[in-house]
């Protein structure tokens, strides 16, 4: 016989994801999911926020690739609770590999977890994973066509940092249109030009991650 | 892509309905996939093809409907439908402020169940 079902395939991914909501909220922590291209500075910025906030903040991570610990110990070796997910393939974090390394986080210590994403400008948009806020880096090397060639990253993200500003005088690339693009795909998005190298403009989206937790 | 992790959450969903609903077997599975979504049913094809095997599911065929990409321009006022993959402005006034209401559809609508 003939079963008529009303199931949205990514059910199942959304309950997980506000089961993991709900257990950081209990437990007090501000979640940020972290997305970018390959090689935009996620962990870079990781490395400099956390510089930047010199323990004022309890912070810790999740690193997601695709295979590999690099990113990882890069996050270890600055003192900081870190896990490292293996997706063994699949190009985004969902909110059930989240949901299986909560223990190995001291959730009960934490202020701010950093969820840094698959390298991927497009699958992991679609996932939830429990987040407070979904945030994305843009490298200037990347081009200024960007938005409007991915606009769904830029529309889920509540802000978007442009990275990799030192380079500006190297390359042709519009960042005015990266910020009129942006906005008129998402209006109420916050942008922070930066860079993770010279530290430039770090200040400002410091700041802000303060007033969003206190 | 990510169709792997979508046909296993499909398998799953369409593996309970059967089992709450007190049958053994599934046949033909109907889905809808807008065509914003992201999934290429040619992978989720293969991807459930792989995973079949083994289940209840085993010999269940996926039957895929694609959904295209319609909204409302909230510039000038007017409705669209469009058969590109992912929209980037109006089709019509070529505007940046629109809200889509289909094309990001990842559905089960119906099964058939033995
Ligand atoms: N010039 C310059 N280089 C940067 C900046 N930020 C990051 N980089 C460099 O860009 C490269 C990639 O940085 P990562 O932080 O590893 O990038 P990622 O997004 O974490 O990369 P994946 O995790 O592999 O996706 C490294 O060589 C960094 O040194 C910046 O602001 N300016
Ligand atoms: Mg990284
Ligand atoms: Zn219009």
């Amino acid at each position: 016989m003939k079963l008529k079902v009303a199931s949205k395939i990514l059910d199942a991914n959304d309950r997980i994801a506000q089961e993991n909501k709900n257990i950081f909220k209990e437990k007090g922590v501000y979640v940020i999911n972290l997305m970018s291209s390959p090689g935009a500075g996620k962990t870079s910025l990781l490395e400099t926020t956390i510089r930047n906030l010199g323990g004022k903040i309890k912070v810790g991570v999740i690193e997601g690739d695709i295979t590999g610990t690099d990113d990882a110990a890069r996050i270890d070796s600055l003192g900081i609770p870190v896990v490292q997910i293996n997706t063994g393939g699949a190009c985004h974090l969902d909110a059930n590999m989240i949901n299986e390394v909560l223990n190995d986080l001291p959730l009960d210590e934490l202020d701010v977890l950093f969820i840094e994403n698959v390298g991927n400008l497009v699958c992991p948009a679609e996932f939830k994973v429990g987040e407070n806020m979904k945030v994305m880096i843009l490298s200037i090397t990347e081009g200024h066509d960007k938005p409007l060639k991915y606009p769904l990253m830029f529309q889920e993200s509540s802000a978007l940092i442009i990275n990799k500003i030192d380079l500006k005088s190297f390359l042709d690339v519009d960042v005015e249109k990266i910020k009129k693009d942006a906005a008129s795909l998402n209006q109420p998005i916050k942008i922070f030009e930066v860079s993770c190298k010279t530290g430039e403009g770090i200040d400002n989206w410091v700041k802000w991650i303060q007033t969003l937790i206190s | 892509m990510h169709e792997v992790s979508i046909a296993q959450s499909l398998l799953e969903i369409a593996i309970n309905n059967c089992k709450n609903n007190g049958f053994s077997r599934i046949g033909n599975i109907k889905v809808l996939i807008g065509k914003a979504s992201g999934v290429m049913p040619d992978a989720l094809f293969f991807a459930f093809d792989g995973l079949k095997a083994d289940t209840i599911a085993s010999e269940a065929t996926l039957e895929i409907e694609e959904v295209p990409v319609s909204g409302f321009c909230n510039l000038c006022n007017k409705d669209f439908t469009t058969d590109e993959k992912f929209i980037l402005a109006c089709p019509h006034c070529d505007g940046l402020s629109y809200t889509l209401n289909s094309g990001r559809e990842l559905n089960i609508t119906e099964m058939e169940v033995f």
